[in-house]
């Protein structure tokens, strides 16, 4: 018995070879001779170009939004739009450098903090294995959808009454408030991603031997992580649209509430602190959410 | 004579009196009628038709995932229910868990039976050696070309000992050169293995280069038209198929399959369409162009 086919075919392998090389640390090519220092900058350079050009783009596109802002502050602006109550930059930021060594301030963070982790934790706790049984589970489906259908429209600041109504204290009704907000989409989400399972790839686990459970396990869940996780990034911005209007409605504390109260309490310049802290905690919290499904989808990074 | 009947290998597929009928609002279509065939225990047999004639549900039903109308299918005698590991598939979609690296997916099998984590590894691993795919272990299929995909994707079937191996147009997504060393690869695989292989294909060259006997289908609703006994000398080389044998076979199941092409695309065809479809045909494999 020959074995003609065990010998590897330069045309069918060779390419593979070429991409996984393509993939390791350009020092790690045996053939390259032993760079120095100024090739392997410039060839990173080379590598990273775009990148760097983003980067640098980005940095200059703000350092622009700050600059107009300074002058359409300074120069009282009245077109349309007024801007002579708008507090310039450099307002905001010695309000900004007061504020850290100002308790009260750090407290209002940390608050909004804890509310937007409990409320988004349980959304995903819920919401997550809800998904994923509606979508394996007809009869399931068939009973929670039309509910979640008609609750879903529902903006989370028109639940402030009824949750005031439901819960005891204010804290726990923000939180309701909150969790309201990200818990539908992530249902819809992990929902879409059972949805868009491809069936070969069940088929295949069944012929290996795979029953439902692992199916589960090993199939469903797996396949629809990367619209879990959209579902994720979506919800926690919307976490946050529901908080700062819940704070800003009835809360004590929060950031949300810091910006409402500096506009009651005529300090302009802590308005714009609050809103540029809710942006930064909402980008800081979606970083959060990207870096995690990295982590967890490793097959999806390059 | 006890030592081989105790060793006599398994896999015997039957399929006896087999009709297929999906159900449509404007009433019963059916797909495949009064189908015989049965694989010999180590035997190699492929299945080819005219597209839509139903080849890949005759599979899909052998691999348990349809049920047929009429009719029973059974390997060693014991019935079909429903998928099993006892009868591996190969897909023509690659369909490798992207999720999985190359050997966590030629695992996944013994996963399913319990095995431990040491032992799987280690099979794994020769399987993946015997393949050529050992440097890849570690590799997320989507960085695997399609040649190397399909392989992962029958170490993978094999990975469990499944009595049979059943693919489904496995090679029809790769070009012209991938697709003869992997028919190669396959052969080689099933040499080794003496498992039985049910193989479902469109190209004439390919059933006729891995077969022992090949199946040609009639057009919807698909039935055996005929069955051809390949006896081409095994180990089969390439340049086999410049042969008069290969070339008398393959003339032979051509006219048999352009009959139902025609058949299938309703009688449309006037004498210029015929001609076309006769280059199409003959220009179909590059196989024999090497």
């Amino acid at each position: 018995m020959s074995s003609p086919a065990l010998v590897r075919h330069p045309e069918d392998s060779m390419p593979a070879t070429a991409i996984a090389e393509a993939g390791s640390a350009p020092a790690a090519t045996p053939p390259a001779l032993p760079a120095s220092f100024g090739t392997l900058a410039l060839r990173w350079y080379r590598l990273n170009r775009a990148g760097l050009r983003a980067t640098a783009i980005g940095i200059i596109s703000l350092l622009a939004f700050l600059l107009v802002w300074h002058l359409l502050t300074t120069y009282r602006v009245v077109f349309f739009v007024r801007f002579t109550n708008v507090p310039s930059p450099l307002a905001v930021y010695s309000s900004f450098t007061k504020a850290m060594h100002d308790p009260k301030f750090l407290m209002h963070i940390l608050l909004s903090c804890r509310r937007i982790f409990i409320g988004f934790s349980l959304a995903a706790m819920i919401g997550v294995p809800l998904g994923l049984i509606m979508g394996r589970f007809k009869l399931v489906h068939e009973v929670v959808f039309p509910v979640a259908e008609v609750l879903r429209p529902i903006p989370a600041i028109a639940w402030v009454p009824m949750a005031i109504m439901l819960w005891p204290t204010n804290e726990q009704s923000i939180v309701f408030i909150t969790f309201l907000g990200s818990f539908f989409p992530i249902l819809v989400n992990t929902l879409h991603g059972m949805s868009l399972v491809d069936p070969v790839l069940v088929r295949a686990a069944q012929c290996l031997g795979a029953r439902e459970r692992s199916i589960f396990r090993e199939v469903y869940f797996p396949a629809s992580m990367p619209h879990i996780f959209t579902g994720l990034t979506v919800g926690m911005g919307v976490a946050w649209v529901s908080l700062i209007a819940a704070e800003m409605i009835s809360g004590q504390y929060g950031i949300g509430y810091f910006t409402w109260e500096a506009y009651s309490l005529v300090q302009y310049a802590d308005i714009a602190l609050g809103m540029i802290a809710i942006g930064v905690l909402g980008l800081g919290s979606s970083l959060l959410i990207r870096g995690a499904g990295q982590l967890v989808m490793p097959w999806r990074s390059r | 004579m006890n030592e081989i009947a105790a060793k006599a290998p398994q896999g015997h597929i039957e399929v006896k009196s087999f009709s297929l009928a999906y159900e449509t609002i404007e009433g019963p279509v059916q797909a495949v009628t009064d189908t015989q065939i049965h694989v010999r225990p180590g035997e190699f047999v492929s299945i080819v038709g005219p597209s839509g004639c139903g080849k890949s549900t005759l599979l899909n039903a052998v691999a348990g995932f349809l049920k047929p109308t009429t009719g029973i299918v059974t390997v060693d005698g014991e019935r079909v229910n429903g998928p099993s590991a006892e009868r591996g598939m190969v897909f023509q979609q690659y369909s490798l868990f992207p999720w999985k690296t190359v050997r966590e997916n030629v695992e996944f099998g013994l996963k399913m039976r319990g095995m431990s984590r040491s032992q799987r590894e280690r099979a794994a691993r020769t399987l993946l050696g015997l393949a050529g795919l050992e440097a890849f272990e570690k590799h997320y299929p989507e960085k695997l070309s399609g040649g190397m995909k399909q392989r992962v994707g029958i170490v993978r079937a094999l990975a469990t000992g499944p009595k049979v191996l059943l693919l489904d147009e496995p090679f029809g997504a790769l070009d012209a050169q991938t697709r003869v060393i992997m028919q190669q690869i396959l052969t080689n695989m099933w040499q080794r293995l003496k498992i039985s292989v049910l193989f479902v294909t469109h190209d004439i060259d390919e059933a006729i280069f891995l077969s022992d006997r090949v199946y040609c289908m009639t057009a919807r609703p698909g039935s055996i038209k005929a069955e051809i006994p390949i006896p081409l000398e095994r180990p089969r080389q390439q340049s086999m198929m410049m042969s008069s044998e290969f070339l008398a076979l393959r003339r032979g199941l051509m006219s048999l399959i352009r009959e139902e092409s025609l058949k299938a695309m309703g009688g449309e065809i006037n004498d210029m369409g015929m001609q076309g479809l006769n280059i199409e045909l003959h220009g179909h494999s590059l196989a024999d162009v090497i």
